[in-house]
């Protein structure tokens, strides 16, 4: 991928932090941290990351504005991962192995319409989406591999 | 500067357009630089269980759009069942329901002569189609040369890129939207403004689709983007007003009516009143913020008739675990009375408490179509005022940068 100023610029911004990438970068829930790095291009932002207690966050943020934020537990998985920005980042690829589920339960929904508010909820997926034209945000997580102590409502 | 009164025939003349304004017609008077005479502003709406297609919805309102090929007088279809949308910008039909109208859009063309089309996220999924021009006709009201999106039901244009939609989250279809199309009238002009413009930073929003079909992303003008209709109208184009009745049984009604009406402080039948209005502005996103029961989280919230329920994350209610609305909420006790505090945002930053009650959906009547205690949104960090927040009340819409009398846009008002 070309190094292009943008990217020059967010790097700038972010030095200081612990670890810098200036890659493409794709997350995907339940898969290693190397997924960070490794996966597509779409995202094409700039990664910084922010160790924690019981995990560690690593936080994408595009020229586009969307930023995603994805949460590594302690074996190295990506437990749960969030997003905002004007446009809704691509969730077949954020969702990984979940997108499957998600999809069918999406389509399981009673109510047609617009659903700026959903939210699907299995014992093994939570997504919850919000939001509209200019505005998204959501995320998604694994509730059996959120380390022991953490909250779910700091999963955002 | 005083009235100048002038012979009626002249008036005629000057007005030849609207013939009955002349028809036994006597004394009649304008003034100096005054106005054309008003159009005909307001239409139906309609909260019923949604097109014979895709039966069952609950809280949808809907209009009939006229939609032209541009500048035909004969290639026309009245769509009925559009859903009224306060929370989104721009009309989008579904193309095999234009195509049974025996209407067909060409979609616009890039500077590259490729099709511009777009994907569209609405919570659930994407739309995915062409952006055309129509002409479009709501009332006595035309937007003509309209951007629309076309959503392609018959996959007739390009197939969608790998990031719209993939793997069946695409909902271009009656049954997806529960309605025929839908008609964004929110407080912007275009759906995706400016940040869809900018060089260097192409949204997944808007793609240069060439005629095999590859679509890569590209950034559009604000006048190729697909536009709010009521923006687009010669006159009334500052905003409308959604004018509902209150519901007259708490388990549902069949059917409700109520109005669109088009402008506001444009023509008598649009004044905004002269006290107990309550004006949020909307910030860049189309959002004022709210905070919910007493709660010190501020949300981003809206007024958003494209919604079905009062939407918020309530985590001490119950929420449905059968019945037929699964996810919304289930109050042990109904009603369940809360109250939310609008605040807006920059110059119309007025404060205001709203109380309301939310009911057990499985209460409901059977094939009613209007539920005014119909809440969700658990988990959510939005807040919504949906569709049964309209019940027995006047809505108010101003769009950005239009003046509404004392009122600049974007704003939501009450």
């Amino acid at each position: 991928m070309p190094y292009n100023s943008v990217k020059r610029g967010l790097l700038f911004l972010v030095l200081g932090f612990n670890a810098i990438w200036v890659q493409p970068v794709r997350a995907a829930l339940g898969s290693d941290a190397a997924s960070v790095l490794t996966d597509g291009a779409e995202l094409q932002g700039t990664v910084h990351s922010v160790p924690g207690q019981q995990y560690d966050m690593e936080e994408i943020t595009a020229a586009s504005g969307v930023r995603v934020r994805e949460f590594l537990n302690r074996t190295g998985i990506v437990f749960a991962v969030s997003w905002s920005g004007p446009v809704v980042p691509d969730l077949r690829m954020l969702l990984g192995p979940s997108f499957d589920s998600y999809t069918k339960a999406v389509a399981a929904l009673r109510q047609p319409g617009l659903h700026r508010s959903l939210r699907i909820a299995t014992p093994e997926l939570v997504v919850e989406s919000a939001g509209h034209m200019r505005a998204y945000s959501g995320r998604a997580y694994l509730p059996l591999l959120i380390p022991a102590g953490a909250s779910t409502a700091d999963l955002r | 500067m005083s009235p100048i009164r002038i012979p009626h025939y002249a008036a005629c003349m000057l007005t030849a357009s609207l013939l009955s304004a002349c028809i036994g017609g006597k004394g009649s008077s304008i003034t100096s630089g005054a106005p054309p005479p008003p159009v005909v502003n307001t239409m139906a709406l309609i909260v019923d269980t949604g097109p014979a297609a895709a039966p069952g919805a609950v809280n949808h309102a809907y209009v009939t759009v006229r939609v032209c090929a541009p500048g035909s007088t004969t290639q026309c279809a009245n769509i009925d069942h559009v859903l009224l949308d306060t929370g989104s910008w721009g009309l989008r039909l579904v193309r095999s329901v234009l195509a049974a109208g025996t209407v067909t859009l060409t979609a616009e063309t890039d500077a590259q002569g490729r099709a511009i089309e777009e994907c569209e996220t609405f919570g659930g999924g994407q739309t995915w189609g062409p952006v055309a021009l129509a002409d479009v006709t709501m009332a006595g009201e035309v937007a003509a040369k309209l951007p629309v999106q076309v959503m392609d039901d018959t996959n007739a244009g390009a197939p969608p890129p790998a990031t719209c939609g993939a793997n069946g989250t695409l909902i271009n279809t009656v049954m997806g939207f529960g309605a025929n199309g839908v008609l964004g009238v929110g407080v912007f002009a275009q759906d995706c403004g400016a940040a869809c413009v900018i060089n260097g930073a192409q949204l997944a929003a808007y793609y240069g689709c060439t005629s095999a079909g590859v679509c890569t992303a590209e950034n559009v003008t604000l006048a190729e983007q697909v536009t709010n209709p009521v923006a687009a109208f010669a006159a009334d184009n500052n905003g409308i007003i959604i004018n509902m009745p209150n519901l007259i049984n708490a388990n549902g009604d069949t059917s409700v009516q109520g109005e669109l009406i088009f402008g506001i402080a444009t023509q008598a039948d649009n004044a905004l009143p002269a006290t107990g209005l309550t004006v949020l502005g909307a910030d860049a996103s189309g959002d004022f913020t709210a905070t919910y029961n007493g709660g010190t989280t501020v949300l981003p919230a809206l007024i958003d008739s494209g919604t079905d329920a009062y939407a918020f994350n309530d985590s001490t209610i119950t929420v449905c675990s059968t019945g037929s609305f699964i996810g919304y909420y289930c109050p042990a006790v109904t009603p369940h009375d809360v109250f939310a505090v609008n605040t807006g945002a920059g110059a119309n930053n007025a404060t205001n408490t709203v109380n309301f009650a939310i009911a057990d959906p499985n209460s409901f009547l059977a094939g009613a179509a209007a539920f005014g205690g119909l809440a969700g949104g658990p988990g959510s960090t939005r807040f919504v005022w949906g569709m049964p927040f309209f019940y027995g009340r006047k809505v108010y819409i101003g769009i950005e940068q239009k003046m509404t009398g004392a009122f600049t846009g974007p704003y939501y008002a009450y």
